[in-house]
């Protein structure tokens, strides 16, 4: 393997109940992982514990090859970076601000960004390109604007694995777009690993028709129920076991002779 | 390049400049009147003291005047920069440098030294081990599972506050309506007036909370986004929270022990600075040094000026400092804040 993220036999209980169950799966570079399943089945625990924010109670995780347990946060930081799902933010920093907070991992124990940190801090911002509004207090940004500052901070952080928590929940369809073109373009141009939760299995196979090396896995209370290539994963069958849900998955043909794949939703069982 | 470098030095004169103005023109104001001159002639750096006609101006600029110049910048500076940094830290643009208990533990300190034991010096032993031990106290309430999360250590602070408040009514009620009581009253509304050079021991534990704060000042930017943000960042939060916290704290009780408890200035002078500069803490935690320490020794000018007896600064803060607080509020349409 050529491991840059790799998962064996991982569980984490709370004191009441185990939230993550023999989860086992690997990561090389370049490679897309979509990680689906319904509310509370585990996802963002298990991305917790991806990250040591939490401590796994069995099984072990290695980054880059080496245990995690190995790393201290300032190494996992640089090899890791991380995108949120809901944020908040107290105080109205500007979108640079916020970018220059990516470089943390980089910057001395006491002490400030330097010249080096903004290059950086700006070379990612043209990447996703959010350069114009780069002095804009981050509080009046829209949600699409956001979630393109909050991906150009993990790329101010120079980690090869990005790990995204529903990163297009709570947008429209434009500013998803956007959002999954700028993840695809980052992937083709700098072989850059994706660890993405989500709900949509439209994402899955967007990633997929745009030519990248995508694997899905369901979770399950917990487990895993299911995991491999977008149409072998993403199934009526196995929609309607973990969902419970009624769907259809169909075949588009595009005019450029390409296809993609679609989910429709029929009911709940 | 070098006109970034020129601003920067610019605005670093500015801050350096404001508080030392401000001290320097203090020297020629107060109830006894020194001529202009004659104040200039007594601070000239060729004149020493004993060649100077009237021992009684000299001792007047530097024995009364000057040390509470410079113990209200330190005073004010500690203040404001405790109140940013709790801000950033606990999230919460609402927090002042009192949040953890530290201005009620101290009360209540001094005033079971001036009820107790008669006062003295163990005003200032008894205000600062209380001050620092309700901070401890706090964390303690606030601590769960072994790690003190922080809204309930802010509850654990409010609670401990109001704790150490129920203590210091009870010592007002048993106290001496005519020694006690008001010399307890004055101490919780704060002043400069007895200060000397003999407390400027205080200033050592001051200048190293101060001085955490402002070398780790980048770091409050990445606490501020959450725990959890700031681990995957590459931060280790719960170190950092730790130093931060027991900076303040450490100059916080340092600087109430002295000049009793001082509010307003820990909460609003941030959030002036805020408004000027914007909320990095890069730049928000050197312009909270400078604006405090030059409002306070303004302030403090005042209070020793204006009347034949002295008003206290607690009093003073919150007259002055409101109206001119709600002037940038409106000037600056918030300061981005929606």
């Amino acid at each position: 393997m050529n491991g840059i993220l790799s998962v064996c036999d991982l569980s984490f209980s709370y004191p009441e109940k185990d939230v993550v169950k023999n989860v086992t799966f690997d990561m090389g570079q370049g490679d897309v992982v979509c990680l689906m399943g319904p509310n509370g089945c585990g996802k963002t625990t298990l991305l917790d514990n991806i990250m040591s924010i939490h401590q796994a109670s069995k099984g072990e995780i290695f980054l880059m090859e080496k245990p995690l347990s190995k790393y201290n946060r300032r190494d996992v930081a640089k090899h890791m970076a991380y995108v949120p799902q809901i944020h908040q933010v107290v105080f109205p920093y500007t979108v640079e601000q916020i970018v220059m907070m990516g470089r943390t991992a980089h910057v001395g124990q006491l002490g400030e960004p330097g010249i080096k940190d903004m290059e950086n801090c700006r070379k990612a911002m043209e990447m996703v390109g959010i350069s114009d509004f780069a002095k804009k207090p981050y509080n009046q940004l829209s949600g699409g604007e956001i979630k393109l500052v909050l991906l150009a901070r993990a790329l101010s952080q120079q980690a090869r694995l990005l790990v995204m928590d529903e990163p297009t929940a709570n947008l429209d369809f434009k500013n998803e777009l956007v959002f999954l073109e700028t993840i695809v373009k980052l992937n083709m141009m700098d072989k850059l690993s994706i660890l993405i939760a989500t709900h949509s299995p439209v994402h899955a196979f967007y990633f997929q028709e745009k030519g990248l090396n995508v694997e899905v896995i369901m979770m399950s209370e917990g487990a895993v129920y299911s995991k491999g290539s977008p149409e072998h994963v993403i199934t009526e069958e196995n929609i309607s076991n973990v969902y419970g849900v009624r769907s259809r998955i169909f075949k588009e043909m595009c005019t450029d002779g390409s296809s993609i794949r679609s989910m429709a939703l029929l009911g709940t069982l | 390049m070098s006109r970034t470098i020129a601003k920067k030095w610019l605005v670093r004169s500015i801050i350096l400049l404001l508080p030392i103005s401000a001290m320097f023109l203090t020297l020629f104001v107060g109830r006894y009147h020194i001529g202009f001159f004659d104040v200039l002639s007594i601070i000239a750096p060729w004149n020493s003291g004993d060649q100077y006609s009237s021992d009684q101006l000299w001792t007047i600029i530097f024995q009364l005047r000057l040390p509470r110049a410079i113990a209200g910048a330190m005073i004010g500076a500690s203040l404001a920069v405790s109140g940013a940094a709790y801000q950033g830290v606990f999230r919460n643009p609402l927090v002042n440098s009192g949040i953890l208990g530290v201005s009620s533990g101290a009360s209540f300190g001094a005033s079971l030294a001036i009820v107790v034991f008669g006062g003295g010096y163990l005003n200032y032993l008894l205000s600062f081990v209380f001050g620092v031990a309700a901070v401890l106290l706090a964390y303690l309430a606030g601590r769960i599972y072994g790690s003190a999360p922080t809204i309930t250590l802010v509850l654990g602070g409010v609670v401990v506050s109001s704790f150490f408040s129920a203590f210091t009514s009870m010592l007002k009620y048993v106290a001496d309506p005519y020694s006690e009581l008001p010399a307890l009253t004055f101490w919780t509304m704060g002043s400069l007036s007895s200060i000397g050079y003999k407390h400027f021991w205080a200033f050592i534990p001051i200048i190293a909370g101060v001085g955490i704060i402002y070398l780790s000042r980048w770091k409050i930017n990445i606490l501020s986004m959450g725990d959890k943000e700031a681990a995957t960042l590459g931060l280790d939060a719960k170190w950092y929270k730790v130093l931060i916290i027991g900076g303040a704290t450490l100059s916080t009780s340092s600087a109430v022990c002295i000049s009793g408890t001082i509010g307003w200035i820990g909460l609003i002078v941030p959030h002036i600075c805020r408004m000027i500069v914007g909320n990095d803490n890069t730049k928000l935690i050197p312009w909270s040094m400078s604006l405090g320490a030059t409002f306070l020794i303004l302030i403090d000018t005042l209070s020793r000026s204006i009347s034949t007896s002295e008003i206290p600064i607690g009093i003073l803060t919150a007259i002055l400092g409101t109206p001119f607080f709600v002037y940038l509020l409106k000037k600056t349409k918030g300061g981005g804040w929606k």
